[in-house]
């Protein structure tokens, strides 16, 4: 056993990592139709399977779906799936505990098999409900970004 | 003793600089399709397990083997990832491999599957994760990150290289024209594949020694291209194959070895080794290979060689030491045209990674290659009858070296 240790090398990794990532253009479509306020998805000729959001693979068909072809023009009302309410913030540290808690859902756009996940709004978690009926709240002005949608409401 | 394995087909997407077009798992999903485009009797369900492999954190995607399942066809069925670094796509290509010859119970057909999309990621920062074994090692002998980028440019692989060129143009006697010869060599062939990356028909060797020094001896125009692409191959058994294809590739040996690092002489396990482009373990790659192949003259018995090689001076070292070349005079082969497309052993008619590096891929394109020359079917096609061709790969952390032996004959049975 070393009786002393003494430091040879101390590192301090620091890296700054910049990425990109690429959406493709099957949810380049999708980020269109958000910008005008419009969902989209498609639809697997095989099992009628609707996606949204689109993708250009359907894995239980293993399925090319066309990018000209299979678009269906989705409402922005759905199926509130399933929820959970946190009163933490994970993308902040420092103020990790947040006033009022955060309403997370997986609602699945009518005419859809899929869901998505957002934040519910406006909603008291005592009457958050899995089975009940949302709708999108738009943001005033959309850019054809994720930040389109603000999440979901009540109808 | 293993299956006889054999490959039916090779596909790849269209390599570029930036597919933007394409996420990460449609990016491969064309090389997929592109794969089994070429054997119409099979569909993508009929595949029995899958094997894939990209740089890891190059992407900055974790477990991208996950997110693609869907569009790899590998819904609910066995999906093995591995990862070695630059030889990713070789190691995935001798997974591939091992998945048919193992002979486990309905594992006949395999997919193998390797992709880079780099310009998703910052490569050096990816680097770093592959990296950090031989950083890792180094600090183990006291020295740190700063006194590390006075040692090693920055840039990783060219700072490797770059010593390894020096020592092995000292050795053949060779000047920066022979390396540009090289090049020019890869871009012009590069120009006859549809999915390479740098194609150069036209390109000369003055044009490539206009260009500046990255690192002495390696100028600009030498330096392989960050590109994105995937590459993917089939294998399965030999009685299959013969339904599948016209002529099937059989793989008759597989070698994946390391050496030590070689970067610098005290870096490694100790074997005293002080020139960089001594590369013992692609030697010993060799040998291994060759033997279960039952080579015996890899000059007479092999009749196309693809090579890994990002810089133009690891092409010439590779060849002699994977045995097809006299040590040093490989730079007289590509000035007498013996490495040409209609030469005695024509060499990466693919325009190699010197012109097409989606680093993933790079290791799997070329047994791919190596393979579809043998078939006929590549789309830089040598004229003379491919009977025995070698795919090479080199990386890990700077160090590995895979090679894939493939014929058109099944391994002979004396052994």
């Amino acid at each position: 056993m070393a009786e002393e240790e003494k430091v040879i090398v101390n590192n301090k990794g620091l890296v700054r990592a910049e990425f990109n990532f690429w959406v493709g253009r099957y949810m380049d479509k999708f980020y269109d139709g958000l910008e005008q306020k419009k969902i989209v998805g498609n639809k697997c000729p095989k099992c009628g399977d609707v996606f949204c959001p689109p993708r250009s693979v359907c894995g239980k068909c293993n399925e090319n779906l066309s990018l000209d072809q299979n678009w269906v023009d989705l409402p922005d009302s759905g199926t509130l799936q399933n929820f959970t309410i946190t009163h933490f913030k994970v993308t902040d540290r420092r103020t990790r505990k947040v006033k009022d808690p955060q309403l997370i859902a997986m609602v699945q756009i009518d005419g859809s098999n899929t869901a998505i996940v957002n934040r519910l709004l406006n909603m008291p978690p005592d009457e958050i409900k899995i089975g009940m009926r949302v709708k999108v709240d738009w943001s005033e002005k959309t850019t054809g970004a994720p930040s389109d949608i603000n999440g979901f409401v009540k109808v | 003793m293993g299956r006889q394995v054999a490959i039916v087909s090779a596909g790849f997407c269209e390599h570029s600089s930036k597919r933007s077009d394409v996420n990460m798992p449609e990016l491969v999903n064309e090389a997929i399709r592109d794969c089994l485009k070429k054997v119409p009797s099979l569909g993508i369900s009929d595949i029995d397990a899958f094997v894939t492999g990209n740089m890891p954190a190059f992407e900055g995607a974790n477990m991208p083997e996950l997110w693609s399942t869907d569009w790899m066809g590998a819904r609910n069925k066995p999906l093995l990832r591995v990862t070695t670094g630059g030889t990713t796509g070789g190691t995935v290509a001798i997974a591939g491999y091992y998945n048919v010859t193992a002979g486990l119970p309905g594992i006949d057909t395999v997919l193998a599957i390797a992709y880079e999309q780099q310009s998703q990621g910052d490569t050096s920062v990816g680097l770093a994760s592959t990296a950090y074994g031989e950083i890792s090692i180094l600090n183990t002998l006291g020295i740190d990150y700063d006194s590390l980028s006075r040692i090693l440019s920055a840039g990783a692989a060219i700072g490797v290289a770059a010593y390894q060129a020096t020592n092995y143009m000292s050795k053949a006697r060779i000047t920066e024209e022979d390396l540009a010869r090289v090049v020019v060599h890869n871009r012009r062939m590069a120009a006859k594949n549809w999915w390479a990356h740098l194609r150069m028909p036209d390109l000369t060797i003055e044009e490539v020694l206009d260009t500046p020094y990255v690192q002495y001896p390696l100028r600009y125009g030498m330096l392989c291209p960050a590109s994105d692409g995937a590459c993917a191959m089939l294998f399965t058994t030999e009685e299959k194959a013969k339904d599948m294809c016209d002529i099937p590739v059989y793989v008759n040996g597989v070698a994946s070895v390391a050496n030590e690092s070689a970067v610098l002489g005290y870096d490694g396990s100790g074997s005293a080794q002080t020139d960089p482009s001594a590369q013992i373990g692609a030697m010993r790659s060799s040998e291994l290979a060759y033997s279960q192949a039952g080579i015996s003259f890899p000059r007479k018995e092999i009749d196309y060689a693809e090579v890994y090689s990002p810089f133009p001076n690891q092409e010439l070292m590779w060849l002699e030491k994977l045995g097809l070349f006299e040590e040093t005079t490989a730079p007289q082969m590509y000035e007498n045209g013996t490495t040409a497309l209609d030469g005695d052993l024509p060499v990466n008619c693919s325009g190699g990674v010197n012109s097409t590096n989606a680093i993933g891929a790079s290791a799997m394109e070329r047994p791919a290659v190596a393979a579809l020359q043998i078939m006929g079917k590549a789309d830089n096609q040598v004229p003379k009858t491919v009977h025995t061709s070698i795919g090479h790969g080199w990386g890990g952390s700077l160090n590995l070296c895979t090679l894939m032996v493939m014929s058109d004959e099944p391994k002979r049975k004396w052994r």
